[in-house]
């Protein structure tokens, strides 16, 4: 009888499983696409107009369109109205239906690399996770029209946060993520503001704290920035990190790290860009945040705030003005899978981020356009947050991309120089932690190699290639192919490069994928050659 | 060494006891590998010996089988049905019915897959009518693992039933040419409440724990050797694939040139069992002294104190921990009570400073624990027998001589096993080290470690950043963690319960 | 420990006459100062939360603990936001979790300590090594496998409870000591007389194991309240499928923290008062499952 139990257990957990895949083996044998990456699809509606359907002449685009948006908590209503204008405004006869949803910045691009699949096909996240969206395959880039869109219409700091490589991945949304300087004018007199040393010895007179967040990379860049030195990361158009100049680990290093010990071996320091630090039980007189917290600071310090730059900060008798970063929010598109959605959904967020949408925005909450007429208009030039901003933003560097794990590598220099660490060995653990993040050398970079459904590559594992003394490149092992097999050749692990063949045999820059049939050979266990002068892939049988 | 007898070890001082039991223990270790070998040695004979039977009486099953005994070797059930068993033979029919339609419905695709997890990544695709970027996702390496390996269990079980369904063919067969009569549906559903009652109660929640502990448990283990991390997230953007014991090695790898992962497993694992310790003991015995006052004969308001100090058990954790543990930040209230009262001219680093953090976290972990082990104090003190304490005192033993001869003793026997939970338990106790600290302060001596572990971090507690926060999200380091964690609680019961006597005499280790 | 700390002080002829009075009393007063330190000590959080809540002039973090304006505005302010819906998401959480968690653990416990069966030596060592595990490793999949079930997001409600459910089989320990401590000749007392099993189970264990039963209900019903790394992870910042757990936190974002944070304080009450009344009410029942569990097990 024990053995009918088993039965009923297996049984239910038959149940369970069928649950729990019906709907999943969608036979991925025959997927929407054509055969080999980066292979336009071919194209069901034509530019033109169809002559045959009189109903929507030149409006491709008409229909209805369920999505689901994701945006910051306090503009989600603002949101909906936003996209009920586009609904009655636009001349192609877009109308989407649309679910907004509140997922703060901070937290979209979690929730988006987690799932993709039911995350928003429009969503809001702050720049410094655009590399990550773009690795976790889950920003679309943008088609050449949007791309001219958004490079024409927006600041420069802006448009290099949406830039990989080349390609555009996202539309600005703001351009206000930059921090400046709060102050209790109570406490700290006017003459004192533009200087490091003298707000540190205010704060401490008068037991006070200073609030400056430097454990936390984005800000600690305020000092090195201040004496000159860089930390610039360059991305290739997939998102993916190629190298970074930086000298934090330098003479004009040692000198930042110097000014930072001042201020983080000070019993005044708080690592915390709160505002409300100005009413905590030790409360801070000067808080180094953003625009973000502006009302916060303005209703606790009332007429007693001030908001000014960054100060300056003396090491051997020279002064530095402190930097900062320039940051901004964005938007961005899922990849889809329809053409025509994908089209509607990027008019509905060129749209959102708009002129109108971002002046609507700012009149609201205040947010600091990225579009440049925007910016220009009188209301933007007036407000005070934005002037302070726009005062320090002459010492401020764009974010730009930046690999995700120097955020946590450089706020390690300010808790080392708080612990009492030595300023040069903080920086030479930097430099090391730097280095190691890039184990790819320009020999890697440079060399080509197989990747495909042969060997243990499964589209993943690059297979190596050696050059030959005639210049050509040849796999360090014989595979075994059939008919179904397929490979591409490419340079650096990357797509940026990449060679396949068409049905004639011919190279193609980013083609379809080599096939025996094309080579015309039969299976059988073969050498990859390839000649990067013509692009020319063939086998050799081992 | 030499060895005690019985007589010996009890006229032995206790320290000299445990000091025995614990060199014992150790010398045994070589022959309780030897043993343990051996015993893998006869189970691994012992099942292949198994197999061979089983197919043995298979085949005889088959050749001394009538017709529709045969025929069940094909049809699941159909013997039985054939024989009147209705209910069992339907039962049979129904499990292969559902098995070929999970095989032909995606079973066999997954299973297919599961070698390679997948050949064919996304692809994006230009569109230049539309202007647009499409991508396309072909395979999904999660899926087919998680799939795959529910298939493999399918599979498994289906052979388990198949192998059953000829045992019954040949058992009715038998029965039947002994003249006997068959067990009905009616007697087998009788059976369900009674001889077999516990198999009833069992379905459930076996079911359950197969299903959503058991499977994901395999699936994470087998995480552990392959590539899977948010860059190679299976379906979006990259496939992962297998890649043997490439993420131990990046974790243990203590000779090469980043050893840090090693360093700061090291690390981690020291202070969570010197956090386990702490927190298991201190507890314990101030659990121990705020229950025993409690409990004092001559005491007032007992259900008051008690209250009071179980609003720490009654309110959610993170509310109550998030609150503490803004109340000691350096400008927090305590920070600016002590400032004002003149007690301190700077700041306490409560949560900033190392050791200071390392303090207040096993400190704070008493306010939340000390509640737990007061309510179960109180009951076994009841039960510690009063005449005890009367002999004592007639024989003129003071309080603390009580304590150390009775209470201690008693309260040591009965709560081992607890003993030995809680430390586990605190090894794994996220909620305080993530609600307190989110394991700060930073590690700045180990750079480029993913994960950002801080000093206060537990492996459970790094574990979890991995998964979460950490950029990119090493899932394979993280199950790697989770493995070791299991090593070593596994580790820690294995030897405790080899040296103490009062575990190992339980019945069960329950 | 603490009673004795005077002792020595007094001669030893004292302690015959007026001697253990007045020791008794002495140590009495030491504990009673004792434990109303400990006392204040354990509630000034919960007091100064509660304050907060009703702080209405400010709603960020501030550094002093008694309002300078009291009132009820954090209260009415929470039910603008979506805090009902977490709220009701909660409750049922901790509803359904309650009943499907007693009935498996006690399913569990019963059979693991009442009937003798050939697997169920391997069984109980089994889920002892599969408790060894961080459950947290299975957060992951456990996530894919609800969404294939359509029980993620803005719908992990019957997600959550299904999980909940499904693993508290491996909770038995605690039960399964009560049970042991039920004298088994009850059961073979009623098998001579021909009950069944379940008989048995209903008519005899069930109303002695009032205590357990209790104590199971009111952890199951507890645990889901605190809940914030699993319930977060399933609902994926999904605002309608958070609980109040995960929605109170969201609100200590850098972003929200400033408009929220004594909303989170008037929230935090909120949530800890039916829990907190309930557990005071059934506290005699929690002692006596930790003490006949717990410690037997």
């Amino acid at each position: 009888m024990k053995k009918i139990l088993a039965l009923v257990l297996a049984l239910v957990m038959c149940l369970g499983l069928l649950a729990g895949c019906g709907p999943a083996p969608v036979d991925p044998t025959d997927p929407p696409a054509p055969t080999g990456p980066n292979n336009p699809t071919n194209p069901t509606k034509p530019n033109d107009p169809k002559p045959t359907d009189p109903t929507q002449p030149q409006k491709p685009l008409a229909g209805t369109y369920d999505i689901k948006v994701w945006v910051a908590a306090e503009i989600v209503e603002l949101t909906q109205q936003q996209i009920a204008d586009f609904n009655t405004t636009n001349d192609q006869g877009i109308i989407i239906n649309a679910t907004v949803e509140a997922v703060g910045e901070g937290d979209a691009a979690t929730s988006m690399t987690t799932d993709i699949e039911a995350g928003a096909d429009i969503f809001c996240f702050a720049q410094d996770q655009t590399a990550r969206l773009i690795q976790a395959g889950a920003l679309a880039q943008l088609g050449v029209a949007a791309s001219e869109f958004v490079t024409t219409n927006n600041d420069k700091g802006t448009i290099a946060a949406v830039t990989s490589g080349e390609n555009v991945y996202a539309y600005p949304l703001t351009s206000d993520n930059g921090y400046f300087m709060y102050y209790d004018k109570s406490v700290i007199k006017e003459e004192d503001i533009t200087s490091l040393e003298a707000l540190i010895a205010a704060c401490e007179g008068a037991g006070r704290n200073f609030s400056f967040e430097l454990e936390n990379s984005w800000y600690i860049v305020s000092f090195f920035f201040a004496t000159g030195c860089v930390s610039e990361w360059q991305t290739d158009p997939d998102g993916k990190f190629i190298s970074v100049n930086d000298n934090f680990n330098s003479e004009a290093g040692v000198i930042a790290a110097e000014g930072l010990k001042k201020i983080v071996t000070s019993p005044a320091y708080v690592n915390s860009s709160a505002t409300a630090d100005f009413e905590a039980a030790v409360p801070s007189a000067v808080v180094v945040s953003g625009t973000w917290n502006y009302e916060n600071a303005k209703s606790i310090l009332g007429d007693n705030m001030g908001v000014a730059e960054l100060p300056s900060f003396e090491v051997n008798g020279k002064s530095y003005h402190l930097a900062s970063y320039n940051g901004c929010k964005l938007m961005g598109v899922k990849p889809q899978t329809d053409n025509k959605r994908a089209a509607a959904l990027n008019q509905l967020v060129q749209y959102l981020t708009g002129e109108k949408c971002q002046l609507e925005r700012f009149e609201a909450k205040g947010w600091g356009p990225s579009n440049l007429a925007a910016q220009a208009s009188d209301a933007v030039q007036a407000a005070p947050h934005l002037v302070a901003l726009g005062k320090q933003n002459a010492y401020s560097r764009p974010q730009g991309q930046i690999h995700g794990s120097w955020w946590d590598i450089a706020k390690l220099i300010a808790t080392d120089i708080k612990n009492g660490g030595e300023i040069q060995t903080a920086l030479d653990t930097y430099k090391a932690s730097m280095e190691a993040l890039f184990q790819m050398s320009d020999e890697v970079l440079k060399a080509w190699t197989v990747i495909g459904t042969i060997g243990d590559s499964a589209w993943a594992n690059d297979l190596a290639m050696t050059e030959q003394a005639d210049g050509t490149w040849k796999s360090n092992e014989a595979y075994a192919m059939d008919e179904t097999s397929e490979f591409k050749v490419r340079q650096g692990k990357s797509w940026s490069n990449n060679y396949g063949m068409d049905d004639a045999g011919n190279p193609v820059l980013d083609g379809p994928n080599v096939t025996l049939a094309k080579l015309g050979v039969a299976a059988g266990t073969y050498y990859v050659v390839f000649d990067p002068a013509t692009g020319a892939i063939s086998v050799v049988a081992a | 060494m030499k060895k005690y007898t019985d007589l010996e070890y009890l006229q032995l001082p206790k320290w000299k006891r445990l000091v025995y039991t614990l060199v014992c223990f150790v010398c045994a270790i070589p022959s309780g590998i030897w043993n343990f070998v051996k015993k893998i040695f006869t189970a691994v004979v012992g099942f292949f010996k198994a197999i061979g039977t089983e197919c043995a009486d298979i085949y005889f099953t088959f050749v001394n089988g009538d017709w529709k005994t045969r025929v069940s070797f094909v049809v699941m059930g159909f013997g039985s049905i054939a024989r009147g068993q209705i209910l069992r033979g339907l039962l049979f029919l129904a499990m292969e019915i559902i098995f070929v339609v999970y095989m032909f419905a995606g079973g066999a695709h997954w299973m297919g897959q599961l070698m390679t997890l997948g050949t064919r990544g996304p692809e994006k695709v230009y569109d230049p009518i539309m202007d647009v970027y499409n991508t396309y996702y072909h395979d999904n390496s999660f899926k087919i693992l998680l799939y795959g390996v529910l298939t493999i269990f399918f599979i498994v079980g289906l052979i388990f039933t198949w192998r059953i369904n000829i045992k019954q063919n040949k058992i009715s067969q038998q029965i039947l040419a002994s003249g006997k009569k068959l067990k009905s549906g009616k007697d087998d559903l009788r059976s369900l409440v009674d001889d077999n009652f516990h198999a009833t109660l069992l379905s459930l929640p076996l079911v359950g724990i197969l299903v959503f502990t058991v499977m994901p448990m395999v699936f994470m283990i087998l995480v552990a050797f392959t590539n899977y991390d948010s860059l190679h997230n299976g379906y979006t953007n990259n496939l992962f694939s297998w890649v043997g014991l490439e993420s131990f090695n990046t974790m243990f790898n203590w000779t090469g040139d980043n050893v840090n992962y090693s360093v700061t497993f090291g690390e981690i694992l020291s202070w969570t069992l010197i956090w386990a310790f702490f927190a298991t003991f201190t507890n314990y015995f101030l659990g121990m002294g705020v229950a025993m006052m409690i409990n004092k004969k001559g005491i007032k308001w007992k259900k008051f104190w008690r209250s009071c100090l179980v609003m720490t058990v009654a309110v959610p954790q993170f509310i109550s921990l998030m609150y503490v543990s803004k109340m000691f930040a350096n400008n927090g209230i305590v920070n600016g009570f002590l400032l004002d009262m003149k007690w301190i001219s700077e700041v306490l680093p409560f949560w900033t400073d190392v050791n200071w953090a390392r303090v207040m976290v096993i400190i704070l972990n008493v306010w939340v624990g000390i509640p737990y082990l007061m309510l179960m104090v109180t009951g076994i003190l009841m039960n510690i027998p009063q005449d005890l304490y009367e002999s004592a005192k007639i024989d003129g033993a003071n309080a603390w001589q009580q304590y150390t001869k009775i209470t201690l003793p008693y309260m040591l026997f009965v709560t081992g096993p607890y003993l030995l939970t809680s430390f586990t338990g605190n090894m794994n106790n996220f909620n305080v080290i993530f609600l307190l600290t989110g394991g700060g302060p930073n590690m700045t001596d180990v750079p480029g470690v993913l994960g950002a572990p801080g000093e206060t971090d537990l492996l459970v507690t790094w574990l979890f950043k991995m998964i979460t926060t950490s950029e990119p999200a090493a899932y394979n380091l993280a199950s790697v963690i989770g493995i070791m964690v299991f090593v070593v609680v596994a580790g820690i019961s294995l030897v405790v319960y080899n040296v103490m006597p009062s575990i190992k005499n339980e019945e069960d280790f329950q | 420990m603490m009673k004795n700390d005077n002792r020595p002080t007094l001669p030893p002829q004292a302690k015959r006459s007026l001697g253990i009075k007045a020791t008794n009393f002495i140590s009495n007063l030491v504990i009673y100062v004792l434990l109303t330190i400990i006392t204040v000590i354990w509630l000034i959080p919960f007091v100064c939360i509660v304050l907060q809540s009703f702080r209405v002039e400010s709603t960020w973090m501030v550094g002093y603990v008694l309002p300078q304006k009291w009132g009820l505005d954090n209260y009415m302010a929470l039910f603008e936001t979506k805090f009902p819906v977490w709220y009701m998401n909660t409750f049922l959480i901790a509803l359904f979790t309650a009943a499907g968690q007693t009935i498996i653990t006690l399913c569990m416990s019963y059979t693991l300590s009442r009937f003798r069966f050939k697997l169920r030596k391997p069984l109980m060592r089994f889920m002892l090594i599969l408790g060894m595990f961080p459950g947290m490793l299975g957060m992951i999949i456990l996530y894919n496998v609800l969404k294939d079930l359509g029980m993620t997001e803005a719908s992990s409600v019957p997600g959550l409870i299904l999980v909940n459910i499904a693993s508290s089989g491996m909770g038995y320990y605690v039960s399964k000591g009560f049970f042991d401590t039920i004298p088994k000749s009850l059961d073979e007392a009623a098998r001579i007389d021909g009950a069944t099993r379940l008989q048995v189970l209903t008519k005899i264990i069930l109303p002695l194991a009032k205590p357990i039963v209790i104590y199971t209900i009111l952890t199951a019903f507890m645990a889901p309240w605190g809940d914030f790394v699993f319930a977060r992870y399933i609902s994926n910042n999904n605002i309608d499928g958070m609980n109040v757990a995960v929605g109170l936190y969201s609100w200590l974002n850098l972003d929200q923290i400033n408009s929220h944070y004594t909303m989170f304080c008037a929230g935090g009450v909120l949530v800890a008062l039916p829990v907190t009344i309930l557990f005071m009410c059934l506290q005699k029942y929690y002692v006596e499952g930790v003490t006949g569990g717990a410690v037997k097990g």
